[in-house]
This record gives C-alpha cells, sequence and structure tokens, in this order.
C-alpha cells in the first residue's frame, strides 16, 4: 500500500497547469498549443503509469483511495478512488482528450482560453469519473458544464448561441434533480449527513423514497447520455459544436451519464433499479429504432453522426436494464467503444468539412478521389459504427445482446420482442451510416477551380486517427483488454440484486 | 499425421499480411506501395498457393481415413457466457478450401492483368486478400460466432470490391444494395442463432446438434420456437447465395470488376450460403418444416432466375441470374437432403462458372477498346456478336464452361446436376417438373448469351454502317418491344462484306499486338491505334495472362465431374467425393437409398440431356446467325407471315422480356415499399423530432422567455405602476370580501 496521493494529483494537474496558460509569455498560439499537448500526454502518461503499479485487476473493491476531510461541518470529504468501472472511462477521458487538443490545432481564435477549457474539463471529467463522494460528484459534474459552455459559444458554428443555451439549459435542468437526489439521500436517515458512497451502497430505503430518488438521478442521467425524448440537445450541440469539442462530448460527455447511471442508479438503488429494468429495455429498445431512424432524415453529416450516437447509447440502456452480469459488461464496453468511434468520426466530420466547407451531405459528392485517406478511414470508421466484426462496436452489441437473452428477469416473450426490435437497429444502421458515405465520397462531382486544392490529411490527422483506430480493432479481436477491468465489478454490481 | 491438423488454424492467417501491409503501406508510404505493385501481387498469389498445398494435403488425409477435427481456445470470457475461437476440420472444409484457393489463385493471376491499368490495383488486390481470408476464415469456422464473424466480414469485403469503382453512381447505390440486403440476411442469422444458443447454451456445431436432436426427442422444447429459429438461420444463406426474396443485390453487384464477379459473385462468397446450409444440415434435419421451406425456397429462385436471365442484354448480368438458378438448384438439393449432390454441383459450379465470368471479362476488355469504357456499352450484348473470329480462344473456354453449365454429358455440370435431378424425382413430381424445365431454360439462355455475343455479325460496327442506333436486322429486336420488322437480306450482305474487308486488318493489329505483348509485356491498350478506328474497329483477344488462366481453368469443367462419379460400378461410395464426405453423411444418418437406384440415374440423363438439347435448339432457332444458315429463312418468314397465332407469340415473347427486363417488378416493389418506406418514416421521425420533441424545448424556452419579459414589464420600476397594482389588487380583494361575506 502506497500513500502517494496518485489520484489527487491526476485530477488537480490539467487545471492547475491550465491555470499556468496564462501567464506564459504572448508568443502566438504557437507556444500555448505546444503546452498543452505536453500537459495532455504528460498527464496521460501519469495515469498510465499510476494505474499499471498501484491497480489490482482482480479485485473489485476501491483502489488508489484517497480521503481528506475538506468541509467538516456536514462531513464532506475529498474522497477519490477508482474500481474496475470507473478506470476505463478514466483511461478512455485520457486518451481522448490528449487527441482532441491535438486536433485542436487548428483553432486561432483566443487559443489561450480554449486549450485552458479544455484543460479543466479534462480535471472535470476524470474528477467526476474517480470521486467517491456524492457531492463531490455533483461538484465535478458542475465543473465540467462550464467549459463546454463556453467552448461551444465562442467557438462553435453559425447557431453557437442557441445551441449553447439549449445546452446549458439541459443539462442544468437535468443537473437540478441531481441535486435534488444527492441531497435526498445524503440527508436521509441518520442525523449527520452521509455522502460517502461506499456507505450509501449498503443503504436501504423505503421504496417509495428510493423510487423518488431514482427518478431525480434518473432524469439527471438520462439527459446527459441522452435518452429520448431528452435528447434534443445533442444533435444541435454536436451540428454546431467545433470538432474537437464534439470528440470530447461525444467521446467522454455522454458516457459520464451511463457511469452515473451504473454508479449511483444500479449500485445504490438496487431496488429501484430491479423495478424500473423493464422501462429501461423498452426505452433503450425504441431509442435504437427511433434514432436510427431519425438519422437518414437528416441533412447535416454531424447531425446525423450525432443521431447515430443517440441510437448507440441504446445499446448501453439495454446493457444496464437487463441486470447481468453480461449486459453490464457489455455496456461498459460499449461505453469504451463508442468513445472511440464517434469521436474519430466527429474528427473525420470536421476534418472534410475544414476542407469542402459544405455541411450538407446532398451538397457533397465525390470525395473520394481528392482525399481519398480520408475516405479510407472514413470507411473503416463507418464500418466500426455499424458493428462489423472484428471493430470494438461488434462485440459490445453482440454482448449486450446476450445480456439480454440469458437475463433471468424477464419472460421469454418480452425477450423476443425486444431482441427482434433491436435486430431492426442492426438493418437501419448500415442505411443511414453507408449512404452518408455514399453521399460524401462516392460518385463524381466537378468542384469549383478557385476551392480546389484539397490537401489529403496531412500527420497530424493520420495519427489522430490511427491511434484512435488501433484501440477499435484491438477491442475487436481481444475484448478482453476492456472486459478484464470491469469483469469483477460487473459480477459485484449484480450480485447485489441477488441478495 | 496430426500435426497437420494441428497447424490447419494458420488456414486464414496466411493471406492476411498482404491486405494488411498494402493498407499500411498506402496510408503512409504511397509511391514505395505503388512501385512495388506487382511484388505484392505476386505474394499474395504465392501465399494463397500456399494454403492451397496445405488443403489439398488436408483432403488427401481425409480420403483415406476420414476424420473431423475441431481445437478451441477461449477468445473471451466473462463470468456466464464464454466465447470460443477455434477451427473445425472436417471434408466439407476442405473442399471448400480447395475450391476457394484454386479459383482465388487462378482469379488473382488473371486480375494482375485486368487490373493492370487501374489506379486502384492495389487496393483491388489488397481486398482480395482479405476477402479470401475472411472466406477461409467461414470455412474453417467451428461455431456459430467465428461464422457470423466471417460472415459479415465476408458482406464487407464484397461491399468494397462491388463498389471498387466509387466514381460511378451506378456501383455506388449497387454496393450499399448489396450490403443492406445482406445485412437483413445477417439480422435472421443472429437472431436464430441467439435464439438457438437461448435453447441450447452453445454456439459450438456439433454439441449443439446433439443437444437439440435430444431436446426435440425428448419433446422438452417449443416445436414452434425451434422452427422459427431456424427460418431466422436460414434467412441468412438466403440474403448470401440470393435466394428468392433477397436476390436483388446479386445482378447489381455487377457493377464490380469482372474478376470479383467471377471470385466472390460466382464461385465463393455466394456459395457460402450453400455452405452453411450443409453445414447445419443437422440441424436443419430434424425440423421437417425447415427442410421444406429450403427446397420451396431452392424451386422458386431456380425457376426465377432463369426465366430473369432470358432477355437481360447486360451479359454479366446474365451470368448472375444464371448464378442465382444454379445456386437455387443446389439450395433445393439440401432441402431434399441429398447432401452430396449439392456439394457436388456447387464445385462443379463454381468452376464452370468462374470460367464464364473469366471468358466475359475477357470479351469486356477486347470490346473496352472500342466502345470505351462504359458498363453499359462494353457490356452490352446488343452491341456484341461475331466475337468467334476475333477471340477464338476466348471463344472455346466461353463455349466449354456453357457446355457445362447446360449440363451436356462429359462436362462437369452434367455430373452434378443430372444426381439433382433424379433426386427430385424421388422427392416431389412437381418440383422434379420445374426442375427439368429450367434446365431447359438454362440451355436457352445460355446459348442465347453464346450466340449473341460470338456469332453473328459483329454489331458495333455494323451499327456504324447502317447508321442506325438499333438496327431492325438484330434478332434481339424478337424480344423487343417494337413490332419485329420482317428480315431484310441486304443488311446482312453488306455485313459480311466489311467483315471480309476488316478481318486482315483486324487480324494485323492482333499480330502487332502479340509481337508488342512480348516485348513490353504491358497489355494492349497502349498500342491500339485510335487514329484508325474507323477501319479496324474489331476486337482481338486478351493478353496471354488472362488466356492462360482461361486454358487452365477449361481443364477444370472438363475433368472435375470426375470426382464425383463412380469409376467401379459394383461398389456404391467408390468416388472420390463420396468417400470424402462419408463421414458428413454418416452424421446425417442417412442411408445411401439415393445412390444404390443406380439404373434411375442412368435412365435419367436421357430426358435431361434431351430437354437440354431442345433449349440449344430453340436458341439457334431464335438467335441464329442470319449469313451461316440461309435455309432456315423460309422458317422464319413463314412464321412472320402467319397473322394472329404471331400476334400471340410476340404478346407473349413481351410479355416474357417485360417480366425479365424490369426483375419480375421485385426490385420495383422493393423501392416503392422499403426504400420509399424508409425515407418516409427517417421524414416523418425526423419532422417528429423537431416539432414535437424538440418543439416542447423551445416552447418551455420561449413561454419562460416571455414570462420574463412580462415580468420584467410589470416589475419594471415605476411607483406608480406599483401603486395602481396594489389598489387594483386591493380593489379587487374588497369587492371578493364583499360578495363573499354580504351575500
Amino acid at each position: 500500500m502506497n500513500y502517494f496521493p496518485w489520484l489527487t494529483l491526476i485530477v488537480v494537474f490539467p487545471i492547475a497547469a491550465g491555470s499556468l496558460i496564462f501567464f506564459l509569455p504572448h508568443r502566438g498560439n504557437k507556444v500555448t498549443r505546444g503546452y498543452t499537448i505536453y500537459i495532455c500526454v504528460l498527464e496521460l502518461l501519469l495515469t498510465t503509469y499510476a494505474f499499471c503499479y498501484n491497480f489490482q485487476l482482480d479485485d473489485p473493491l476501491i483502489q488508489l483511495a484517497e480521503d481528506y476531510k475538506w468541509i467538516t461541518f456536514f462531513e464532506f470529504d475529498w474522497r477519490l478512488g477508482i474500481d474496475g468501472l470507473s478506470i476505463g472511462p478514466i483511461l478512455l477521458t485520457g486518451f481522448i482528450t490528449t487527441l482532441a487538443t491535438l486536433a485542436a490545432r487548428p483553432v486561432t481564435l483566443n487559443s489561450r482560453l480554449f486549450h485552458f477549457l479544455m484543460l479543466a474539463m479534462y480535471s472535470g471529467q476524470i474528477g467526476s469519473f474517480s470521486s467517491r463522494d456524492l457531492l463531490l460528484f455533483f461538484i465535478m459534474w458542475e465543473l465540467e458544464l462550464i467549459p463546454v459552455y463556453l467552448l461551444l459559444s465562442v467557438w462553435g458554428g453559425k447557431k453557437r448561441l442557441y445551441s449553447a443555451t439549449k445546452f446549458i439549459l439541459y443539462t442544468a435542468g437535468g443537473s437540478v434533480f441531481l441535486l435534488i437526489g444527492v441531497l435526498g439521500i445524503g440527508l436521509y436517515g441518520s442525523n449527520e449527513p452521509t455522502l460517502n458512497l461506499e456507505t450509501l451502497v449498503n443503504r436501504s430505503y423505503p421504496v417509495a423514497l428510493e423510487i423518488i430518488f431514482y427518478i431525480g438521478f434518473f432524469i439527471a442521467f438520462a439527459v446527459k447520455l441522452p435518452i429520448i425524448p431528452f435528447h434534443t440537445w445533442l444533435p444541435d450541440t454536436h451540428g454546431e459544436a467545433h470538432y474537437s469539442t464534439c470528440m470530447l462530448l461525444a467521446g467522454i460527455l455522454l458516457k459520464m451519464g451511463a457511469y452515473g447511471l451504473i454508479r449511483i442508479n444500479m449500485e445504490l438503488l438496487p431496488h429501484a433499479h430491479s423495478i424500473f429494468s423493464p422501462w429501461f429495455m423498452i426505452v433503450g429498445t425504441v431509442q435504437i429504432i427511433y434514432a436510427a431512424s431519425t438519422s437518414p432524415g437528416q441533412r447535416n453529416l454531424k447531425k446525423r453522426i450525432a443521431y447515430s450516437s443517440v441510437s448507440h447509447m441504446g445499446f448501453i440502456i439495454l446493457g444496464i436494464g437487463s441486470i447481468t452480469d453480461t449486459g453490464l459488461n457489455g455496456a461498459v464496453l460499449q461505453i469504451i467503444s463508442h468513445g472511440l468511434i464517434s469521436a474519430a468520426l466527429f474528427f473525420l466530420a470536421g476534418t472534410s468539412y475544414d476542407r469542402i466547407r459544405f455541411a450538407y451531405l446532398d451538397e457533397m459528392g465525390g470525395l473520394a478521389i481528392p482525399i481519398p485517406k480520408i475516405f479510407t478511414l472514413f470507411s473503416i470508421l463507418s464500418m466500426a459504427s455499424l458493428a462489423l466484426p472484428g471493430m470494438s462496436g461488434f462485440v459490445a452489441e453482440l454482448i449486450v445482446f446476450f445480456g439480454i437473452i440469458t437475463s433471468q428477469k424477464f419472460f421469454l416473450m418480452p425477450k423476443i420482442v425486444i431482441t427482434f426490435v433491436m435486430a431492426i437497429g442492426m438493418i437501419l444502421t448500415p442505411i443511414y451510416s453507408l449512404s452518408m458515405l455514399r453521399q460524401m465520397f462516392y460518385g463524381y462531382k466537378l468542384f469549383n477551380a478557385p476551392n480546389s486544392y484539397f490537401f489529403d490529411s496531412g500527420p497530424r490527422e493520420l495519427f489522430v486517427l490511427i491511434s484512435i483506430l488501433l484501440p477499435v480493432i484491438g477491442i475487436g479481436i481481444y475484448p478482453d483488454f476492456v472486459l478484464s477491468l470491469s469483469a469483477d465489478k460487473a459480477e459485484a454490481i449484480i450480485s447485489n440484486f441477488f441478495l | 499425421m496430426e500435426h497437420t491438423y494441428q497447424y490447419s488454424w494458420i488456414i486464414p492467417l496466411v493471406p492476411l499480411p498482404v491486405p494488411m501491409l498494402i493498407g499500411v503501406g498506402l496510408l503512409f508510404f504511397p509511391t514505395a506501395t505503388k512501385n512495388l505493385r506487382r511484388m505484392w501481387a505476386f505474394i499474395s498469389i504465392l501465399l494463397l498457393s500456399i494454403v492451397m498445398i496445405f488443403s489439398i494435403d488436408l483432403s488427401i488425409e481425409q480420403i483415406d481415413r476420414t476424420s473431423i477435427y475441431q481445437s478451441l481456445r477461449t477468445w473471451t470470457i466473462t463470468s456466464d457466457l464464454s466465447f470460443e475461437f477455434g477451427y473445425f476440420i472436417d471434408p466439407l472444409t476442405s473442399i471448400m478450401s480447395i475450391l476457394i484457393t484454386t479459383v482465388g489463385i487462378l482469379v488473382l493471376i488473371y486480375s494482375d492483368n485486368y487490373m493492370s491499368h487501374d489506379q486502384g490495383y492495389l487496393r483491388f488486390f489488397a481486398y482480395m486478400s482479405f476477402f479470401n481470408a475472411s472466406m477461409l476464415g467461414l470455412v474453417t469456422s467451428s461455431n456459430f460466432i467465428q461464422i457470423y464473424i466471417f460472415w459479415e466480414l465476408v458482406g464487407m469485403c464484397s461491399y468494397l470490391l462491388i463498389g471498387f469503382w466509387f466514381t460511378r453512381p451506378i456501383a455506388a447505390g449497387a454496393c450499399q444494395k448489396a450490403f443492406v440486403t445482406n445485412r437483413v440476411g445477417d439480422f435472421g442469422l443472429l437472431l436464430g442463432i441467439l435464439g438457438l444458443y437461448w435453447l441450447t447454451g452453445s454456439f459450438e456445431f456439433r454439441d449443439l446438434f446433439e443437444i437439440l436432436k435430444n431436446l426435440i426427442y425428448n419433446n422438452e422444447v417449443n416445436l414452434l420456437f425451434v422452427t422459427l429459429c431456424a427460418f431466422l438461420l436460414f434467412a441468412g444463406p438466403v440474403a448470401k447465395s440470393a435466394q428468392f426474396p433477397l436476390h436483388v443485390w446479386l445482378p447489381d453487384a455487377m457493377e464490380g470488376p469482372t474478376p470479383i464477379s467471377a471470385l466472390i459473385h460466382a464461385a465463393t462468397m455466394v456459395a457460402a450460403g450453400i455452405f452453411l446450409v450443409a453445414r447445419l444440415l443437422p440441424l436443419f434435419i430434424v425440423i421437417p418444416y425447415a427442410m421444406n421451406l429450403i427446397s420451396l425456397i431452392g424451386i422458386i429462385t431456380v425457376f426465377l432466375g432463369a426465366t430473369l436471365a432470358l432477355a437481360q442484354q447486360d451479359i454479366k448480368r446474365g451470368l448472375a441470374y444464371s448464378t442465382m438458378s444454379q445456386l437455387g438448384y443446389m439450395m433445393l438439393a439440401l432441402g431434399m437432403g441429398s447432401y452430396r449432390a449439392a456439394l457436388f454441383h456447387l464445385i462443379t459450379h463454381a468452376y464452370s462458372k468462374a470460367l464464364l465470368f473469366l471468358g466475359s471479362g475477357s470479351i469486356i476488355h477486347s470490346m473496352e477498346a472500342i466502345v470505351g469504357y462504359f458498363p453499359d456499352k462494353s457490356q452490352n450484348m446488343v452491341l456484341m456478336g461475331g466475337l468467334r473470329k476475333h477471340v477464338p480462344i476466348t471463344k472455346t473456354a466461353f463455349l466449354v464452361g456453357t457446355l457445362s453449365l447446360c449440363g451436356i454429358p462429359p462436362l462437369a455440370c452434367f455430373w452434378s446436376k443430372d444426381e439433382i435431378l433424379n433426386d427430385t424425382w424421388l422427392y416431389s413430381p412437381i418440383f422434379a417438373t420445374i426442375a427439368f424445365f429450367t434446365a431447359g431454360l438454362t440451355a436457352f439462355y445460355m446459348f442465347r448469351i453464346y450466340l449473341l455475343t460470338f456469332e453473328g455479325p459483329f454489331n458495333f460496327c455494323l451499327q456504324n454502317y447502317s447508321g442506325k442506333k438499333r438496327n431492325s436486322l438484330y434478332s434481339i429486336s424478337l424480344w423487343g418491344k417494337e413490332e419485329p420488322k420482317p428480315i431484310k437480306n441486304k443488311f446482312h450482305l453488306v455485313a459480311l462484306l466489311t467483315m471480309n474487308n476488316n478481318k486482315r486488318a483486324s487480324f494485323f493489329a492482333k499480330k502487332t499486338h502479340r509481337i508488342a505483348s512480348t516485348v513490353t509485356n504491358m497489355p494492349f491498350i497502349t498500342i491500339f491505334p485510335f487514329g484508325a478506328a474507323k477501319t479496324f474497329c474489331y476486337p482481338h483477344e486478351s493478353d496471354n495472362t488472362i488466356l492462360f488462366v482461361m486454358l487452365v481453368l477449361v481443364l477444370f469443367p472438363l475433368f472435375v465431374g470426375a470426382i464425383g462419379i463412380p469409376l467401379n460400378q459394383e461398389v456404391i461410395e467408390s468416388d472420390i467425393l463420396s468417400k470424402l464426405l462419408t463421414p458428413s453423411i454418416n452424421l446425417l444418418q442417412q442411408n445411401s437409398t439415393h445412390f444404390v437406384d443406380w439404373y434411375e440415374v442412368v435412365k435419367n440423363p436421357t430426358l435431361s440431356v434431351s430437354i437440354t438439347y431442345f433449349g440449344i435448339l430453340l436458341a439457334y432457332f431464335l438467335y441464329k446467325p442470319f449469313y451461316s444458315s440461309l435455309h432456315n429463312w423460309n422458317i422464319l418468314n413463314f412464321f412472320a407471315k402467319r397473322g394472329p397465332k404471331r400476334i400471340l407469340w410476340d404478346k407473349i415473347l413481351n410479355f416474357l422480356y417485360d417480366w425479365s427486363y424490369n426483375r419480375a417488378y421485385i426490385d420495383a416493389f422493393y423501392t416503392r415499399s422499403l426504400t420509399e418506406g424508409i425515407r418516409g418514416l427517417a421524414e416523418l421521425t425526423h419532422l417528429f423530432d423537431r416539432r414535437v420533441i424538440d418543439g416542447i424545448t423551445n416552447g418551455v424556452g420561449i413561454t419562460s422567455f416571455f414570462v420574463g419579459e412580462g415580468i420584467k414589464y410589470l416589475g419594471g420600476s415605476r411607483i406608480s405602476f406599483y401603486l395602481l397594482l396594489y389598489l387594483f389588487s386591493l380593489l379587487f380583494f374588497l369587492i371578493f370580501l364583499f360578495f363573499f361575506f354580504f351575500k
């Protein structure tokens, strides 16, 4: 056991280093960019090092735990710790944020603030994944909204203010419920508030109260995940945001909702969860079909990808709702896999938009000849998104499927119906993603002479894409990379349901 | 020799390095990779040859002592679910892998020449090698999950290769159609797999069969559910093998390069469906309804494919529909339980059809130089004709393929098709009638293709001379919508003359091309003198590589039938194929009744062969070259002069033509119902999303804005207004009090 506060260091380091950006000498954007990337890489290496040497895979308990008194008045501690569930998202955060910073190199408008916000988000995300205290979780959750709002409203597209406002209202509205839930749980029962997650796990509540708490948390996470009908902020936000912001949003932010659902709704409120799980199944199935059938109607490229990620979130909901070991593992795997794939897709969409300056699919066409590398990678990643075997998405969806059919909670007929409808989503997915490819790249088109100097992707863009592609294929071929992290914890969570 | 089996896991892995290296190379070192392009082709052929030798070795061992070998390794484990990865070697696997590798090697050699001027030469080889790898993975896989994985990978390769020439909008549509149609099949396959897993708790074939059989015999399982699962499972092969409701992608898939059509869409990938049904036959056989469904789908496809092939103008589409029909035969055979016949036909058909496609590729290559690089022209049989003189070797090869596919006795397909036809008699007379009739149709359409392509005058030039787009002399107008006009003898005289003039020129051109090709080892396109195109617009033979490949492939239809012919009349199962398949047949617990009544087998060929000959004669009669058989004129004119019957005949022909030209209206139906339906649904949900769900959000936003504005207006910090408000509310309160208390 070592007492070095690794997690505190990891959480605080980016934002602390980021605030130094403003003290850097004014030497143009280059210094800021270089510094930020340096910080990001250092942080990623630090995280990897800490987890490599201080994390035991076969231990489902909290590790690297830290506990410092912060506000003694109501027992609010700076309490951090990770387990098998959170290690995956934390590593994903480090990975995606580093790549997003690299992707954001073309940003020149007020780049110091931009990079500071990126680093602040880095801290907020890692903080919320690693906090072991409800109030701390809430604070981190909120901390990370402000950078997103600013990133959207300053560096976005034409309708950025509308989408930023929509985003902040939606998520702040969700956060109200989160706060209600946090305070409710914290103040229930004993005289002094308990916010420690460890002690809260073993508590039980009256059914009605538990359901109320559950609904509160559920709304907060449903906005974030998003679950229909709370999803409309997502296409607007993604359609307007800069693509590095999109990478963060799609890659990590959405996953916080899923993480919260597992961490709080499943772990703390198991009875309510088993009451609500049929609704999860229904909502998840409907979401897959609904978003997949909305997606072909989108003309905007980024919105189409955004709806595809809404559709893929349905698999996470189903995995969580199935209350099986397998399903939960599938959900965790889908968190990681979709984080990688959607980040890469948004990056590709952004880079091709930088070149052609068309946002609408029906204006595009014939891009395969001028930008063959982007075409290749776009094809590969669309295939990954439509769950081609050998890529991570397939494994995740397959495991979720198995989670549902092995689920003991449901009867045969509902299971058949749900599996059937889910599988229809499997037909709809290639329709939108392949027609997106077709409209963008296939065919031929003469471009106007002044605009027609396209560069194919350069080494930086290739690096970003390849480094996302490698884990996607790696997980697809050997999914135990991720499953070995989460399997024990998932088992521990599920075992709560059968006590 | 146990270790041969032990190392057979490398079969799918051997061709894999090529696509990976080419992909990495093209992304990072494009110029260097492109400079070494011939070397990549060489490596991929070499690796595939290694696999071929390996699989031949395996099957030789299996002839001697039949064995099934299986090895498993865990892939991923969660607590209550473990996926395993392994390989499964049985005779079916070794037959399929020999088939894939032999056709694959020949097609790779062929496409080295065929694609040599294409920009995407390397991309092509990468896709091809990846396809070979995943196809080999498919045939060696040992459980359902593995099958599904490779099944999808194969489909993706097909998607990429159909859309290989991505600048063509038709190809872009075709590849998407192929993928989505196949995904519909995969949907069924996945659901079937899940259902069976739920029933039996196993993915592994043999365990699953055993458990399911016991469950059914002990009546422990809902038969309806099992049947549903089997039907769903069957949807996968239906899509992949282009069977009836999901066949629409196959003709469109001909947009891909011709070597692809030979390898993927004729010989191997479309046979994967047959392979899967053959693999799962122990499962289907315990569910009688499933077998009935399989044979029903088979017979529908046989007939539909044949009728659709009747009037195609595009040579490759004609062949594609023929493939569909032949696959239907195999499916029919499997549905009848005659495992051996289906596999036999699978092998013979693969080689014959690969030969036909490679021949058509050679023709297209020859035509492209004249009519331009445009599939509507270079593959159009209307513009061909009379190629016999110009491309003699291709013609010979194509003829062998055609004869084999028609089922003319010494050639390969005769033996296998005859076996299937024979088995249909035992199964059901109605099916047998249809199957026999379709055998005649097969002969008819194959010879129609052959005659239109190789016999008669060369129509592209003729078109130039006569100055008409489609001249009435051409016999395709027999199928046309316009009234067939009486044939004028003037035209073909002119044609004959010009042909004589130009033959010398084209002969000369061929000579120079031959010489040039030996010197520079480059295809002919550069040498062709375009300036003088008017005087010699005749196609010439393809390059030596292409011819070599076709000549090698000619040997297969000639001799591959031998593996299924009983060498020794007394002993049943003396042929190689039966020996090889004995364990699988035993697995099915079939006694070999089908082979006992050998006299039936001898008796039947007379019927089938005579039907075939009748079809060929009919084709000759309708599409015969005009100059060669003058004595038939009178008969045709005689036909032409008969009034009312002629009109009826035309009506029938027009109906058939429309039926075939419009693809039996199935494509139109799908477009109308499904594509439009999905578009409509997308629009609807999009509208719903925008107006209702987003509308509520925006409505809340706007309402709060107005409320805020209203409050701001009310609270405008004017004392007089506050006083007014205060007095008014006081007044209301007083009035209220007054009414309430003093009433």
